[in-house]
């Protein structure tokens, strides 16, 4: 069962899902005593940019119950969150192409790089304050790795 | 591990361009000798961020994208996305949409699973195969295209509906391919396991455990054949899965070879799935007014919404989040080929180059769905 030394917000979602909102100091606790109460297959980390916050939902599911969903949902305001890698080790791509795409920043996590786009890309292409008008061009630098800048002509 | 094993590790780059990867795939290999040590795949040299593209538009025009994701198996795309569209939306399909998707989802995981087989014969240095199931293919093609006038990226469901109708003509054609299908499937089945080559080079390689596979989230043929019987369309039934009979293959052997057996057999009870809906494919309107073309770039949602379906892949999910306007606010993915993938450095942990590419081989990768 689900020890009550921190607050969990439940809620049912427009699907019908169950719903636990937490803070993200609590976070680590309440997604073990999940992993202990045998959630063991993490489905999905999705992040949603409400402008002033960014929302982290997490889908777990629960093998041993015909795979029955229940989503956490925690928020950050600057960008940190700790990450659950430890728990489950789907979470480690599914962390980077959130930093990929959303920039935010799992503490904890062992790798932590771009996943899809290239290493130095400008910016995070979810995000929704993300200039879409600049067009980024990938090339090379001397020692060949790729190099990213916003004039074609650039790099090797 | 770099200091004094310099002189004896390897560093060997294989692909983006390279006929076993399936695509864009490029893995960095560290190698001792002709075995591998580690590798660590480089992914998004397809990346389109379809993500962001469906955010600018309204929700009848992200189904494109979907299509071009998995573009393989593109009606199962069309029809993730709008189970969790649909939800979204509050509209409900008719009866006979359900059913036709059903018909249309089945067709596509029977070419889609010929077209792995065919390149994971490839892969392993069988050529013949891959004649025969393109052959097969073509013909589930070219019903694709009396349907709905493509051949991959079909683009046939709407939101609420799909784009016509069947005739009797279709279904008497679709009834023709699957009264001779089952016979030409187990030609094709044979031509593999009767070779002594393929079942050496398949069996007991890249042993996955069912608790390493759902730590590292992998679902569909790929968690089957480890044992564990998770198929959405029994779990969690969408459409009309629950009303027709079939069975969720599983494998106890875990090997590559078994994932081979299992995706057979989900496409024998695919012609089963098929052959039901044809006979109670109901009568009745093929799309909803409520999302009939003029309205439909009208259409308003609020709220998130997760909707899981089983691909030809796995558990392919959409998260939707909408504002209230008439684009989605937050579209989000869950290939089930990106998750799949990041087993591969688990499961080529010292084994020969040879097996990891039947190891990657057996995973089913399309890069439209991995990068997105």
């Amino acid at each position: 069962m689900i020890s009550l030394v921190y607050e969990i917000k439940e809620e049912t979602g427009k699907d019908g899902r169950k719903v636990y909102r937490i803070d993200r100091e609590h976070l680590l606790e309440l997604m073990g005593d999940l992993k202990k109460e045998g959630y063991d297959h993490l489905s999905l980390i999705s992040s949603v940019d409400f402008r002033d916050r960014i929302e982290v939902v997490y889908h777990l599911e629960k093998s041993s119950d015909n795979f029955s969903i229940i989503v956490v949902k925690t928020e950050t305001r600057d960008t940190h969150v700790p990450s659950v890698t430890s728990l489950w080790e789907s979470a480690n791509w599914d962390e980077r192409e959130q930093y990929d795409m959303m920039g935010i920043i799992f503490d904890g996590h062992p790798d932590l790089r771009r996943i899809l786009l290239p290493e130095g890309w400008i910016g995070y292409p979810l995000r929704k304050d993300y200039d879409m008008s600049k067009v980024q061009y990938v090339n090379m630098d001397e020692e060949g790795n790729d190099y990213v800048s916003f004039d074609p002509g650039d790099g090797w | 591990m770099e200091s004094d094993l310099t002189h004896k590790y390897i560093e060997l780059n294989m692909g983006p361009q390279h006929p076993s990867t399936h695509g864009v795939l490029r893995l960095k290999l560290t190698l001792d000798g002709e075995t591998v040590k580690k590798v660590e795949p480089v992914i998004g040299y397809l990346h389109r961020n379809a993500e962001k593209i469906c955010e600018l538009d309204f929700y009848c025009d992200a189904l494109i994208y979907f299509d071009r994701m998995d573009y393989v198996g593109a009606m199962n795309m069309e029809v993730g996305y709008l189970e969790a569209a649909e939800k979204l939306l509050n509209i409900e399909p008719p009866e006979r949409v359900k059913w036709i998707r059903v018909i249309m989802a089945e067709l596509n995981r029977i070419a889609s699973h010929l077209v792995w087989a065919g390149a994971f014969g490839l892969d392993l240095g069988m050529l013949t195969p891959f004649f025969y199931v393109f052959e097969e293919r073509e013909k589930v093609l070219n019903l694709f295209t009396e349907i709905c006038g493509s051949r991959q990226e079909t683009n046939y469901m709407s939101i609420g509906g799909v784009y016509q109708d069947f005739n009797d003509k279709i279904i008497y054609r679709i009834k023709e391919f699957l009264d001779e299908f089952p016979k030409k499937l187990e030609e094709i089945y044979n031509l593999f396991v009767k070779n002594d080559v393929f079942i050496s080079r398949t069996k007991n390689i890249g042993i996955l455990e069912p608790e390493v596979a759902l730590s590292y989230g992998v679902t569909g043929p790929m968690l089957r054949a480890s044992g564990v019987p998770y198929d959405v369309r029994k779990d969690e039934p969408y459409l009309v899965y629950d009303k027709v009979n079939f069975t969720v293959p599983i494998s106890r052997k875990k090997d590559v070879l078994a994932r081979f057996i299992v995706r057979f057999e989900e496409m024998r009870q695919s012609v089963k799935i098929v052959k039901q809906a044809l006979e109670k494919l109901p009568d009745g309107p093929y799309f909803n007014p409520k999302a009939r073309k003029s309205l439909m770039i009208r259409l308003r949602g609020e709220g998130d919404v997760f909707a899981r379906t089983e691909s030809t892949k796995g558990e392919f999910g959409v998260y939707i989040v909408g504002d209230g306007s008439v684009k989605p606010y937050r579209v989000h993915v869950r290939s089930p080929a990106f998750k799949n993938l990041s087993v591969l450095p688990y499961l080529s942990r010292d084994v020969l180059i040879a097996d990891m590419v039947a190891i990657s081989g057996s995973i089913d990768l399309v890069f439209g769905e991995v990068d997105r």
